[in-house]
């Protein structure tokens, strides 16, 4: 995969999760709706092709003033990988020559690498992920699970301890599946299966498309380094 | 909107955790925030009784869940309102209790019998935690009272 499918790829991706987000704005305040008609106009331009780069790096510009309107990202971790893929995105694009270009996009490319990867270190480390007990309390209290149904999930206590310890392990060895084409692909299928169930449980329906939208770099990444 | 300088400094400065993430998701399970609000005739009257703020369903059906992959508009909202409550716990504003505020009266204004609710509304925030296997609920914050009518919900 060349730098210009990937980078096109994941641009293209990015604005349908945006467009996506956007759109569920519209019903929202009326400061809502007008900064994220704006935005929706932007991620057309750029699903279009028109006008490129201008569109890219007025969502970047526009994604400030809608940090500042909430106050920081609307929705946690999510909106945090949106912003960072789309920075990484504009400023490749702006970037002078092929190096940097590629520098700024491979970059997020690694921090998808390290969102599996640390995500699964600091719970390893922290014993109640160890035993089950932590995923027992995002079923039994968080504000998470979508029903009081799924708050039941938290009387069974081993399968829960087994889902700890399957995302802890698929965490930990996400870098792993970097050695070759077929093993990342593999893992990149796992992983958008552990967004849409996370979707799905916890309705961080978010999550799901805009990981899904960075896989691209990580494609292109893995091939230019190996 | 980042209209002055200050403004588009800490708009910069939000937009830094994303650039150099920490990515540490459910490193812990914190205390969780239920919203609950009371209404009443006055500011000075103690409400009788609390309800909560978008209480979730008993159950979701498996189609909802998918068509929720494309259209979560509430959900996502009610996120929104979790952060703002977290917010307020770690670092109070204005903002974080003002976009609880507005979404509350919205969510009134579109009941059915809105106009016969009383005029006063405050809200508060109980946190949820575990305590060996016993869950705690614990107030920790309590907004002032304020007229409903006077709160923007545009």
């Amino acid at each position: 995969m060349t730098y210009a499918l990937a980078a096109r790829l994941t641009e293209v991706l990015l604005c349908l999760a945006f467009a996506q987000q956007s759109l569920e704005h519209l019903r929202g305040f009326a400061d809502e709706r007008r900064l994220h008609a704006v935005r929706l106009a932007l991620c057309i331009l750029v699903l279009g092709g028109l006008f490129a780069p201008w569109p890219l790096f007025g969502l970047a510009g526009l994604s400030l003033f809608i940090l500042h309107r909430f106050q920081g990202p609307y929705n946690g971790g999510s909106d945090r990988m949106g912003l960072l893929a789309l920075w990484c995105l504009a400023l490749s694009r702006a970037a002078p020559n092929e190096a940097w270009r590629e520098l700024l996009f491979g970059y997020l490319g690694a921090q998808l690498t390290l969102s599996y990867f640390i995500s699964g270190w600091v719970k390893v480390v922290n014993p109640e992920w160890r035993n089950g007990r932590a995923l027992r309390d995002v079923f039994q209290f968080s504000a998470y699970p979508v029903s009081e149904s799924l708050r039941g999930w938290a009387a069974r206590p081993r399968l829960l301890f087994a889902m700890s310890w399957a995302v802890m392990l698929f965490e930990l060895a996400f870098p792993f599946a970097l050695v070759s084409r077929p093993t990342l692909v593999a893992a990149l299928a796992v992983a958008g299966t552990f967004h849409f169930a996370n979707a799905c449980l916890f309705g961080l329906n978010r999550f799901f498309w805009t990981w899904l939208a960075t896989y691209p770099a990580l494609l292109w990444l893995q091939a230019r380094v190996t | 909107m980042p209209a002055r300088p200050w403004g588009a400094l800490r708009a910069v400065r939000l937009l830094l955790p994303a650039l150099v993430p920490s990515w540490n998701f459910f490193d812990v399970v914190a205390p969780s925030p239920r919203v609950q609000y009371a209404l009443t005739d006055t500011p000075e009257a103690t409400p009788a009784d609390w309800t909560e703020f978008r209480p979730r369903p008993a159950h979701v059906p498996v189609a909802t869940m998918l068509r929720r992959l494309l259209w979560n508009p509430r959900w996502n909202d009610s996120l929104f309102v979790m952060s703002c409550a977290e917010r307020l716990v770690d670092h109070p504003t204005a903002h974080s209790e003002d976009e609880i505020f507005r979404r509350i009266a919205a969510d009134l204004a579109r009941a059915p019998d809105a106009a016969g609710l009383p005029p006063v509304l405050r809200f508060r925030l109980v946190f949820v935690s575990r305590d060996g296997e016993t869950l705690n609920r614990e107030t920790l914050y309590e907004a002032a009272p304020r007229r409903r009518a006077g709160i923007a919900a545009a």
